[in-house]
């Protein structure tokens, strides 16, 4: 058979693409992820590429706007802090400050700063780079602003001492500066240059200027962001030359990723269903955190404006039983109204299940139809939550309704309490080991995680105390604050969350810190040789 | 064909003034603060304030609306809570990679329609075999097809890449089109060409395949019809081959349908972007309306939703034209 030119073509274009295919897929066979590229990266350059997912991409890289958790490893491993917490304690060590002392009248903190700390762009760091990074974050306003509205005055007598006078003493201070949304110290010299009219977050919304491990070297919304490992940094280098951040907003992806080398870690989100039976080349780690699990109580309208329909709630759940179905051994029923680790010595939470007790509360209700919302989570988590919950209320006789809602929603409640659910499941995470930083934001209210308008005026006026008192009366204060909570069956504290993260077998050097959600110190991550 | 274009352009505006409508009317109906959500909760009440007021977001929402509107023909489409980047520098951003994702599908659903619906009018147990096939690929959910598509590809065979629109370790071209496969050429990258080639083969696949079911299914049945009219036997009786008779005679005439069901599948494509993107992690406008949505980030929600809704004006515009051409009778109605 005579093949004509026009008919020749198409196959030679075939074969062609076919020919290309073969090269490609023999390059993808050990690391489909990363070798289609042909980019010619050696072995042991990969090597030390680190790989994480995120499941969105974070708001802003800018540190003195940012306040969400995904993106928490980026701002730590590009900005430090004068102070940060010790791995795995609420104990509060150096980072930029190698000590720090704290006047009597509690009123003034004198930091004693490391010598010979250089900024990514090469400038070193000095007290004034310290306090014009304290004005810009008052400047910018934004939410994490409010960790320095105390301060009445900054001064900064040799270039290695930065002084902070408070107002009025702030109990929570010292860890504001170590929180991880807490105050990083930014190269004054980048700052203005890239000032322009809104002191530079255009700028830093794709750079840093931090004196952290790794240097923001891309920062591509929707794609991926790279972190290069600094040349100049004051602590131990990293291992990892590079860290690419991948936005993969679908779990099964991610984990199919992980299972074929796609990535190196999965750092929050991984099913707990799934952690018993993960693939050999890849292994769980967990950690305690400060997240926690809350149901939250709608006391603005019938069935649970009734006191004793309300308390009924103790006993309709069987609270361990739940924890352990839902998170697979990733979360433990807490044990108070604060995370154990910023208040001990708390008393016992009351909830116990007894059938009798939640019969008579159901039928003492107006209304037996309710609903039970959840904030969307990828783990699928919270919804298994709120229908362990709603299988565990309809035996007691409630008829509830289940539904996902997004955070945005849940912000909008307040607004109109009475087309707000009766129940809303949720976790949240304090802004730092402090009991103020947890207490004020749920309990006071006008507290921001405040969403079904718990209001107590003697909560209020305690936790207002609480923040000056001498430190044995304030803990003292939190617990009294905790108990009233508790006894007003307004918010039910249900589990306290692990941290946990899926990694690669040979991923070692797994550090975390419980107050830094779905966090781990990139810095410190090796990959194991052979 | 003027008044043709004419009705088109006004049909644009329409849909766009509907759509914004839409969008903000969800705003009143939707109980959310998207405002405190941004500034986060640990904001005071006075921060609160003071970006909703910079937002205008204090304003009742009629005022809101004509405020928008008034910026919209100024092409300013505010910016967004979540990114803080004007919205329309955000679509610069995603815009391109949905644009070329949507391409490709939409090229290889109407290369695929077209193909199998040839051959399904070829009639005999083939065509019926393949009719089964087209039903039952018809009834697999696009989510469904994507992660089938990772499980065989990526995770089992290793052929194909899982996410993103590229290999992580490559560096991107600074444009002119920002699109990776018409840039790598551009920039003489072979590189980069080919791992934007293999990382747009399943999501483009994943996309186009309920499409072009479609398109195969009415092209199909378009034609059958057509192969039994009058001229068609004229065409057989003359002793032209059946092949001859389709392809030359009967194509052109019966592409009418397949072309009108084109512009709607284009509209079903759209619509499942926001899913295949997901999967894929698809750095586009689809991944960005969906971190949107969970923000309530109304600015990028409007901005993303006239986009997609222009496109889909503008494509079902270009359909009309392609039947116009095939079929002269409609250039005159």
């Amino acid at each position: 058979m005579k093949l004509s030119r026009a008919r020749l073509a198409p196959i030679c274009l075939v074969a062609g693409a076919l020919a290309l295919a073969g090269c490609g897929a023999a390059s993808t066979t050990s690391s489909p992820g990363t070798s289609t590229s042909g980019s010619g990266a050696s072995s042991s350059a990969t090597d030390q590429i680190l790989r994480i997912p995120y499941l969105a991409d974070m708001s802003v890289p800018d540190p003195d706007i940012f306040y969400d958790i995904e993106g928490n490893s980026v701002i730590l491993s590009t900005y430090d802090g004068l102070v940060t917490y010790a791995t795995g304690s609420t104990k509060i060590i150096p980072d930029l400050a190698t000590s720090w002392t704290i006047s009597p009248d509690r009123l003034t903190y004198t930091f004693h700063l490391r010598a010979g700390v250089h900024f990514h762009d090469g400038s070193v760091m000095t007290s004034e780079s310290v306090k014009r990074s304290f004005q810009r974050r008052l400047a910018v306003n934004q939410a994490p602003a409010y960790m320095l509205r105390p301060i009445a005055s900054m001064d900064t007598p040799d270039p290695l001492t930065f002084v902070v006078h408070l107002k009025s003493p702030v109990n929570p201070f010292i860890d504001y500066m170590a929180s991880s949304w807490g105050p990083k110290v930014i190269g004054p010299g980048a700052l203005a240059t890239h000032a322009g009219s809104d002191h530079a977050q255009t700028w830093l919304q794709t750079h840093d200027d931090g004196t952290g491990p790794y240097e923001l070297t891309a920062f591509d919304r929707g794609r991926q962001y790279v972190l290069t490992r600094s040349t100049d940094y004051w602590g131990t280098a990293p291992y990892f030359k590079e860290v690419l951040i991948k936005i993969t907003p679908d779990i099964g992806t991610q984990q199919l990723e992980l299972q074929n080398g796609g990535v190196d870690a999965i750092m929050h989100s991984f099913p707990a269903s799934e952690l018993n039976s993960l693939p050999s080349n890849v292994h769980a780690e967990e950690f305690p955190s400060f997240l926690r699990l809350l149901l939250y109580v709608n006391t603005n309208k019938p069935p649970f404006d009734n006191p004793a329909v309300r308390a009924s709630l103790r006993s309709d759940v069987n609270i361990p039983q739940l924890v352990a179905e839902a998170y697979s051994g990733t979360a433990t029923p807490s044990i108070g109204a604060y995370p154990e680790a910023i208040l001990p010595n708390q008393p016992k939470l009351p909830y116990a299940p007894d059938t009798k007790l939640a019969t008579a509360g159901a039928k003492a209700a107006s209304t037996k139809n309710i609903t039970l919302a959840y904030t969307a989570d990828e783990s699928g988590v919270q919804r298994r939550v709120g229908e362990l919950i709603q299988a565990d209320l309809a035996q007691a006789g409630w008829k509830v309704t289940v539904k996902e809602v997004q955070l945005p929603q849940v912000y909008g409640y307040v607004n109109n309490l009475k087309a707000a659910p009766d129940l809303m499941l949720q976790t949240n995470t304090p802004d730092a080991s402090h009991p103020d930083t947890w207490a004020r934001i749920l309990f006071d209210s006008t507290g921001g995680l405040n969403f079904l308008g718990f209001k107590d005026p003697t909560v209020d006026s305690l936790l207002n105390k609480a923040l000056s008192a001498p430190a044995a009366q304030a803990t003292s204060l939190y617990q009294e604050v905790g108990q009233d909570v508790v006894n007003s069956n307004e918010i039910f504290f249900l589990g306290d969350v692990k941290n946990v993260f899926v990694l690669n077998k040979d991923l070692t050097g797994v550090e975390q810190v419980p107050a830094y959600p779905w966090t781990v110190t990139l810095a410190d991550l090796k990959r194991a040789a052979g | 064909m003027a008044s043709l274009i004419g009705r088109r352009l006004i049909a644009l505006v329409a849909v766009m003034f509907g759509l914004v409508v839409i969008v903000f009317a969800l705003q009143a109906v939707i109980p959310s603060d998207p405002v405190r959500a941004m500034v986060g909760a640990s904001a005071s009440p006075a921060v609160v304030a003071q970006e909703r007021h910079k937002l205008g977001y204090d304003k009742p929402l009629p005022e809101r609306f004509v405020d928008y509107l008034d910026r919209l023909a100024h092409g300013n489409l505010e910016t967004s809570l979540r990114t803080r980047n004007p919205v329309t520098q955000d679509l610069g951003t995603f815009a391109p990679a949905t644009l070329e994702l949507a391409l490709s599908a939409a090229a290889l659903a109407a290369a695929l329609g077209v193909g199998l619906g040839l051959l399904l009018v070829g009639g005999g147990r083939p065509a019926r075999l393949l009719r089964l096939g087209l039903i039952g690929g018809a009834s697999i959910p696009t989510f469904l097809t994507a992660l089938l598509a990772i499980l065989v590809f990526y995770s089992t065979l290793h052929l194909l890449p899982a996410s993103g629109r590229v290999s992580d370790t490559l560096v991107l071209p600074n444009g002119p089109t920002k699109l990776l496969l018409v840039d790598s050429l551009l920039h003489g990258e072979p590189n980069l060409f080919w791992s934007a080639f293999v990382h747009l083969i399943m999501p483009a696949f994943t996309l186009a395949l309920l499409p072009a079911l479609a398109i195969a299914r009415t092209l199909a049945t378009s034609c059958e019809q057509i192969m039994r009219e009058d001229y068609v036997r004229t065409a057989r009786s003359k002793g032209l081959r059946e092949r001859r008779v389709l392809l030359r005679h009967a194509l052109r005439n019966a592409a009418g349908p397949a072309l009108t069901m084109s512009g709607l599948q284009f509209g079903l494509l759209l619509g499942g972007i926001v899913v295949v993107e997901q999967i894929f992690a698809w750095p586009g406008l689809g991944l960005y309306l969906d971190q949107s949505i969970a923000y309530s980030d109304f600015p990028a929600i409007t901005g993303t939703t006239l986009l997609l809704g222009a496109a889909y004006v503008v494509v079902n515009f270009t359909v009309d034209l392609a039947q116009a051409w095939a079929d002269p009778r409609i250039r005159t109605v």
